[in-house]
């Protein structure tokens, strides 16, 4: 007979393929995960973290979901229900804060995809390899035999089905597992991305804001050089006003120099023109025509000379 | 007559150019090549003027005592010096900036705080393949569904899916 240890990962197991197939207004996102471990297609053994959340729920929802269990759960309907309250039990302290370990990997491991491998394990010392198979083989013949399952069309239809759905799961489940897989990897990497960008672009911004720092230490530069050159100005304008004043009394100086020498020169020049105008107008008529003549003779006198010079 | 000097604080303009955004490059150039244009104009200048030589004039110019009443006034003469009207605008330009320097710098302290804050949520953050939908919700609030004001999947309006 299964031990109740068996029956609570047995309950587990069961409440949760229940809770993935009926959902009435549950919060599926509290109990998925973003990481592969939680989208392996069959619903393996989840350990501690499914426990927590259906200890979370209302009581209600336990027990639509012990109607439910009891009936997937072929021949285990009374004991059952005693499984919840143990499961409960174990619960009823509050929810811990902590920082939940991460999942396993893998679930829990199955034989021939139903059978865990823990029951193989319990009855490995006292019946060997061949042990669970003969408790199964037994189970059957005696629940066949005895008309506890009785066959009917439903059996055939029960048994062409599940082929169907075996090999197609056999077939495709790798393939629709990677490409799960891909769609979680790519939402995951597109997250990372999204983090990367915010983390470098906040160590970027405060290195610009530390240089903007650095940056207005210098104003006081800015004001230095407006300094230096009001006071640039203020000499400049003075050395200009300096250099005026000495040109301006230069230049008058100058000026009265410049006017004496005018004087001078006109008083020269109007002495000489009026020294000539009287020599000039001395010169009589008489004393004119004796230096006419003067000249005339002095004239011929020297032309014989010349001639003479030039025959000799 | 004494001419002024006043002592002209070096200003490191290589320094200077460092500290400038780019956004303020134009005026800072501007700037400069103002200081250059002015300082050049005061190299220019000789700081005192050449002296006027009085016994040239006084033997050349005949009119009697004119040269030595210039050179009295000459050298009595004062000669003022500029106002200098602006630099307690420029130092009153300097407190009013040091002042908002110092909001700004605090401003940006304030910032770069509220930046750390974030960065070391971000770097705190669990890694993602460990965490599960409501983690995500809380490390980055606008993924959160609102399943209150739209109650049915998937949460959000179609036309954001």
């Amino acid at each position: 007979m299964l031990s109740v240890g068996q029956l609570k990962t047995h309950h587990s197991f069961s409440v949760e393929f229940v809770i993935s197939r009926c959902f009435a207004g549950f919060s599926r996102e509290t109990s998925l995960r973003l990481c592969r471990r939680a989208r392996r297609g069959r619903n393996k053994k989840q350990g501690a973290r499914r426990s927590n959340n259906s200890a979370s729920q209302p009581s209600v929802m336990l027990s639509r979901l012990i109607v439910v269990s009891v009936n997937s759960l072929k021949g285990c309907g009374p004991i059952g229900a005693g499984l919840v309250h143990a499961s409960r039990s174990l619960h009823t302290s509050p929810q811990s804060l902590a920082p939940l370990p991460p999942l396993p990997e893998k679930g829990g491991k199955v034989r021939h995809g139903i059978f865990p491998e823990e029951l193989f394990q319990l009855l490995y010392p006292k019946t060997g390899v061949t042990g669970p198979y003969m408790l199964g083989t037994g189970l059957i013949l005696y629940m066949l035999s005895k008309e506890i399952y009785v066959i009917n069309h439903e059996t055939f239809a029960a048994a062409s089905i599940g082929t169907a759905i075996i090999y197609g799961v056999k077939k495709f489940g790798p393939t629709v597992a990677n490409l799960a897989d891909k769609i979680n990897e790519e939402k995951v990497a597109k997250a990372q991305e999204v983090k990367d960008v915010a983390i470098s672009s906040l160590t970027q911004a405060i290195d610009d804001e530390k240089k903007e720092q650095w940056r207005v230490e210098g104003r006081s530069m800015l004001f230095d050089a407006k300094r230096n050159n009001v006071a640039m100005l203020l000499e400049t304008n003075y050395r200009e006003r300096l250099h005026m004043v000495t040109n301006e009394v230069k230049r008058r100086l100058d000026y009265q120099i410049a006017l004496q020498n005018l004087h001078h020169r006109l008083e020269q020049e109007h002495m000489i023109n009026w020294v000539e105008k009287n020599v000039i107008s001395s010169i009589t008529p008489q004393q004119e025509k004796e230096s006419i003549a003067k000249c005339i003779t002095d004239l011929k006198v020297l032309a014989k000379a010349t001639q003479a010079r030039a025959a000799a | 007559m004494a001419s002024r000097r006043v002592a002209l604080k070096a200003v490191d303009w290589l320094a200077f150019a460092e500290r400038v955004p780019p956004n303020q490059r134009s005026m800072f150039n501007a700037l400069k090549t103002r200081s250059d244009a002015i300082s050049a104009k005061l190299a220019s200048l000789p700081e005192t003027p050449a002296a006027i030589d009085w016994s040239f004039y006084r033997s050349a110019v005949a009119k009697a005592g004119m040269v030595d009443e210039f050179e009295k006034k000459f050298k009595a003469l004062q000669i003022p010096e500029p106002v200098d009207t602006q630099t307690s605008a420029i130092n009153a330009q300097e407190a009013e900036a040091n002042k908002s320097a110092l909001a700004y710098v605090e401003a940006s302290k304030a910032r770069i705080a509220q930046y750390e804050e974030e960065l070391t949520k971000f770097k705190n953050m669990i890694p993602f393949d460990q965490m599960t939908m409501d983690d995500l919700s809380d490390a980055f609030p606008e993924t959160r569904l609102d399943k209150v004001k739209y109650p049915y999947w998937p949460h959000k309006p179609i036309a954001d899916l």
